[in-house]
């Protein structure tokens, strides 16, 4: 790292990351209790305590490129042992809205989606696009059974016109996933130009680094060993899981509808049960996961960590999105149709929100923890927990 | 003199079982003739009391001896009106620390009732010395803390004489923009209430203020010291240069040599070099007499000198914290270099790390300030970025809370860091630094650099009280500059009674300690004037009514007393010979055990009283095999570290005979000679911890026994004897658990020797 560093502290940054939920970060006093409280926190220079002063003096370029913030799973260990109440865990959790929304391409959609005041149009633009869909469909509810997917406008045969749902969420999607992969490509480079890697260390590629982190997150092997907090650790991952499952269903349904042309399988027989299954069960661990998360965000902040606006509003889509998800299904079993194509509306309003503010949204920590985890394993820094303790004991003081 | 006694024994406590109380009681009778003497159970109850009341009145005791408890309970209760009273304590140091219905115990028991008769025999009947009356109190100091202490003093009823060397009241307060509140919630700072105070003072017809003067002189005693008050001018440094120097040679000649100094021959060139109290007062001066003294000189910014690598002197925008003060006190916050508005500052902590001790003159204030300072800034420019960096950051009590405040302000930046460099960025200064928090080394650019300074007491470049001491006319000082006489136990005192320092001279402090500490300062000098009127001594042997007194004629001049007495109160008469100013005194003996002629006595202590007690003792033949051992005890700390022994039933060897002392410093040798020709087998010095962090309640007494017992082995070898029979101890009063060890290690060397042969003779 750098010898030594000029310090001109953005006074703006500071109050932007107490206005992002770290309000209580000036407090602390750099005891270390959090570094030494963290479990997943390297040996060497650990986290939180370095953060916590760069985000006092308002380091911006420091905390914006450091990689260490997405090692955090924000058990809060930290917070509820900081004895300054300073909350460090809230503290990483705002830098890492700061970098989301720093590393936003458009920059715009950072602002929509990071700030309250933008609350209305951020979920306005989905609302009015399925709505545009819903009008040129015709609006109207098709008789009989529920069919959602008008395959033709005249006649129509479903209740809302498919291809055009294609186009745009695939539209959507593609827009997301381009934004996502510069804003992480950039936020790589800079972490490569900005955490250079001591001379002599052995440097691994990007490939296995990648495998590497994706080996340890897809099984939450790190988030587990938040001990303190561990049911935050199960409940991400029947999200987690749930989420996969239902992106395999969808994926599965559109091939086996558009490329072979079969019945989607809630017109289907017992071909389909399999599909059913998957997208079934997948739905309920979502919904559980996500239940059991926001209950905790309501019922013990102290260990969940203090909620922004950046919290709920991810936490509201993906919730509503669960949420309608299952009710639609559960509406239309019961024979109410109305109420179920009503629903449905809405579940595809949130589905576009969550897959346009993918990358803006704190959705986006998908992509960015795994490119941080795969920086640190790229560049050595140990982030699994070492086999023997870490605290050995004191040698002895008899000589 | 001859005293009717009754001897009181309880029985209480496991007493009366442990020991035969008739042989006990037979000892009183029998070998002493005591007037009265009675076994009981718990004499302190009030019907006993009146027993020995009845006693008192019918039979004409002149002195009560009560063979039970501790002497340090149950005083108040053990009082009679003119009665000498003496305590056995037969609790504590025998039955609850040696085995009960033992033939050794008993013997114990018995000598200390020897013991203590014979101490009670060797009273003598002198009055107190009740020539100081005056009352009133002189202030040096008309800032916060002089005027808080005239204002309490006044307020209680006593003329203040109140001495300021500027041409008006109020000190540094009158420089300062804003202070602290010392209210909830803290968080706020308010205008300086200086210019109350200095009203109050001002139309307190009970304050007499002398403005744009100094004290040129203080002679005289507690209770009537003459106080020479002299128009500032060139004076002062031409007597603060002659002084100054005088002290440096004295320094100077006792670092050189660990040896005693030879009184005799420098103490009279020392007091040469001195100017004398002029015969004839030529000049313009007043005069006043006063009882006691609050010293509240304060306190200067530390020589900036060591700031000039930092840029102080170089750069106009590198100032100091004092100078922040009144940058700030004028309202708006501009750079002394170009006027332009200032809207970064760094707070440097200064750290000298080239000397000793570099947070000597330091303190939380250092810290305070600069907080203060930030808070400044932060409140007239929104967008301000104050940085602080410390070394230690420092905020006392609720003085948290306004660190608090000043820590969530996203404007202040703290880090700990020592400062390397200031230098010019251009635009404006860079400030650079190692060892931060930050965990690297760091540069800001600042508009303004304030570099904090300490405060050190003006005591250090003068006297400021010119005392006509024999002693010379500084306050005695630690080894860091201070005025101590044990700041720990003693806070107020200084070593020289009367006089009582507080706020900044006494080391660096905030307003609202400097006002507490006024007034404190103020009760005690009240106190002092008060107790001084009544012939007793001051804290800490408060109310003691004996006092040193001189048998002049057999004085051989060696000035040993005069030099050794730890308060300076001796002076000297023109034939050399000690002139005491009792209300000086603190009656520690420490002069009495000093005396090679034996000549200064009290009249509850003397040396012939100690040594009759040492005589007093039993010492079985050699053939026995019962050693003696004559532990000479420190009253303070070591006895009450013995009674909690007792107190803990902590059992230790029952050979031992303790013969409690005012000090240690008290020894004499003569006791030594008494108990070896005696033929007591071994003698054990327990006094307090000397040395930088000493605990002695006279400030050198232990010291001085330990270099007595140095000169010891002259004694030793003309007597034919190991030098090992002598032992001397420091012994904190927390240090009780240890006691036994001592003392059976003591004896165990003993049984290693043969029988003192003296024994017998």
């Amino acid at each position: 790292m750098a010898k030594d560093i000029i310090a001109e502290p953005d006074l703006q940054f500071t109050k932007d990351l107490i206005a992002a939920g770290g309000g209580d970060l000036k407090k602390c006093y750099q005891c270390a209790t959090c570094s030494v409280a963290c479990k997943v926190a390297p040996d060497n220079n650990p986290f939180p305590r370095k953060e916590m002063i760069w985000a006092q003096w308002g380091l911006k370029d420091k905390l914006l490129n450091d990689p260490d913030i997405w090692l955090c799973h924000q058990c809060n260990d930290c917070s509820t042992m900081c004895p300054r109440g300073a909350n460090p865990g809230d503290a990483l959790k705002a830098v890492r809205k700061m970098v989301i929304q720093n590393n936003a391409k458009p920059a715009f959609f950072g602002k929509l989606v990071g700030e309250s005041s933008m609350f209305v149009l951020a979920l306005g633009i989905p609302a009015v696009v399925v709505l545009l869909i819903l009008l040129i469909s015709g609006f109207s509810f098709p008789e009989g059974a529920v069919v959602y997917s008008a395959h033709h406008l005249s006649p129509k045969d479903g209740f809302i016109y498919l291809p055009l749902v294609q186009v745009i969420f695939t539209a959507a999607l593609v827009f997301s996933v381009v934004s996502l992969v510069m804003s992480l490509k950039s936020y790589w480079t800079s972490l490569e130009s900005n955490n250079p890697i001591p001379v002599g260390s052995a440097r691994k590629g990007f490939i296995p680094s990648l495998l590497e982190a994706l080996s340890e997150i897809l099984p939450h092997t790190t988030f587990k060993e938040c001990e303190a907090n561990n049911i935050r650790y199960s409940a991400h991952l029947l999200t987690f899981w749930g989420m996969i499952g239902l992106l395999v269903t969808t994926t599965i349904v559109a091939f086996n509808v558009d490329i072979l042309g079969l019945l989607p399988p809630s017109q289907n027989g017992p071909g389909t049960i399999p599909i059913k299954i998957l997208g079934n069960v997948s739905a309920i661990a979502f919904v559980i996961g996500l239940g059991i998360m926001l209950f905790r965000r309501l019922n013990v902040p102290d260990q969940a960590g203090g909620s922004s606006y950046f919290d709920w509003f991810f936490l509201l889509i993906i919730c509503v999105t669960g949420v309608t998800g299952v009710l639609t299904e559960i509406l239309r079993l019961a024979g109410m149709v109305g109420g179920a194509y009503v629903l449905y509306a809405i579940h595809l309003v949130f589905v576009l929100s969550l897959l346009l503010y993918l990358p803006f949204s704190k959705f986006a920590h998908l992509g960015y923890r795994t490119v941080a985890i795969a920086w640190a394993k790229s560049a050595g820094r140990n982030i699994m927990l070492p086999t023997q303790p870490k605290c050995v004991n004191a040698p002895t003081m008899e000589a | 003199m001859d005293h009717k006694i009754g001897v009181y024994i309880d029985t209480g406590y496991g007493i009366g079982e442990a020991l035969d109380i008739e042989a006990l009681s037979s000892v009183a009778t029998s070998e002493f003739k005591a007037t009265v003497c009675r076994a009981d159970s718990y004499w302190s109850d009030p019907e006993k009391l009146a027993i020995i009341r009845n006693d008192i009145a019918t039979e004409g005791l002149t002195a009560v001896i009560i063979a039970g408890p501790s002497s340090r309970v149950f005083q108040k209760e053990f009082t009679f009106e003119n009665i000498i009273t003496e305590r056995i304590n037969l609790r504590e140091h025998v039955v609850w620390c040696h085995p009960a219905n033992d033939e050794d115990t008993q013997m114990l028991a018995e000598d200390y009732m020897r013991m203590g008769i014979t101490k009670t025999s060797k009273y003598e009947d002198r009055p107190s010395f009740t020539e100081p009356q005056e009352k009133s109190v002189l202030v040096i100091g008309g800032g916060v803390t002089g005027l808080t202490a005239s204002l309490g003093a006044a307020g209680a009823g006593y003329q203040v004489y109140l001495v300021e060397k500027e041409p008006k009241l109020g000190g540094w307060l009158n420089k300062f923009s804003k202070v602290f509140t010392g209210k909830p919630p803290y968080d706020q700072l308010v205008d300086s209430p200086i210019q109350e105070k200095i009203k109050a003072v001002e139309s307190n017809d009970k304050i007499r203020v002398f403005l744009g003067s100094r004290v040129f002189s203080i002679s005289g005693a507690p209770g009537m010291f003459d106080v020479i008050i002299r128009p500032d001018g060139p004076w002062i440094e031409e007597l603060d240069e002659i002084q100054n120097r005088w002290l440096a040679e004295k320094k100077a000649r006792e670092n050189k040599g660990t040896e005693e100094p030879e009184p005799a021959q420098t103490s009279q060139e020392e007091a040469a070099k001195l100017p004398p109290v002029p015969e004839t007062l030529d000049f313009d001066h007043q005069q006043v007499a006063v009882g006691s003294v609050v010293l509240a000189a304060g306190w200067r910014p530390e020589e900036p000198s060591g700031l000039e690598k930092f840029g102080y002197g170089s750069y106009p925008d590198v100032i100091t914290n004092i100078q922040m003060e009144e940058l700030a006190a004028k309202g708006k916050l501009v750079r002394p270099s170009d006027g332009k508005e200032v809207n970064t500052i760094a707070f440097v902590e200064m750290v000298d790390d080239q000397i000793e001790h570099p947070w000597l003159y330091n303190s939380a204030v250092g810290s305070l300030v600069a907080l203060k300072q930030a808070h400044y800034l932060r409140k007239s420019n929104p967008n301000g970025k104050a940085y602080i960096f410390y070394e230690n950051m420092r905020a006392p009590g609720q003085y948290e809370k306004f660190y608090r405040s000043l820590q969530d302000d996203p404007g202040v930046f703290m880090s700990k860091g020592t400062p390397v460099a200031v230098t010019n960025g251009g635009s404006s200064l860079t400030v650079e630094l190692k060892d931060t928090l930050l965990g690297e080394a760091l540069k800001v650019k600042a508009d303004l650099v304030v570099l904090s300074t300490g405060m050190v007491p003006v005591t250090k470049d003068s006297s400021v009280l010119n005392l006509k001491y024999r002693q010379g006319p500084f306050l005695p000082e630690n080894p860091y500059g201070f005025n101590d006489s044990h700041f720990i136990c003693f806070p107020y005192e200084t070593q020289r009674t009367g006089i009582y320092t507080a706020g900044c001279v006494k080391g660096p402090q905030d307003i609202l300690s400097c006002e507490t500490d006024a007034m404190g300062a103020a009760l005690k000098a009240i106190q002092c004037a008060e107790l001084v009127s009544q012939g007793k001594a001051v804290h800490p042997r408060a109310g003691d009514e004996s006092f040193p007194q001189i048998f002049t004629q057999r004085c051989t001049q060696c000035k040993r007393c005069t030099e050794e007495c730890p308060f300076g109160a001796y002076d000297e008469k023109p034939d050399g010979t000690p002139l005491p100013n009792p209300s000086r005194c603190r009656r520690c003996a420490i002069c009495m055990g000093s005396c090679p002629e034996r000549i200064i006595s009290f009249r509850d202590h003397s040396v012939d009283m100690i040594g009759s007690i040492v005589k007093s003792i039993e010492v079985p033949d050699e053939y026995a095999e019962k050693p003696r051992v004559v532990v000479f005890i420190c009253e303070n700390d070591a006895l009450p570290a013995i009674d909690m022994a007792g107190i803990n039933r902590l059992t230790y060897s029952s050979y031992v005979r303790f013969i409690p002392l005012r000090c240690l410093g008290n020894i004499n040798m003569v006791w030594i000679a008494d108990a070896l020709s005696k033929g007591i087998d071994g003698i054990m010095l327990i006094g307090c911890k000397y040395g930088d962090d000493y605990q002695c309640h006279f400030v050198k007494g232990s010291e001085l026994a330990e270099y007595r017992m140095s000169k010891i082995s002259e004694t030793l070898a003309r007597l034919v004897l190991e030098p090992e029979r002598i032992r001397v101890h420091q012994l904190a009063i927390d240090e009780y658990s240890t006691v036994p060890k001592l003392i059976d290690d003591f004896v165990e060397t003993l049984s290693g020797f043969d029988p003192n042969p003296y024994k017998g003779f």
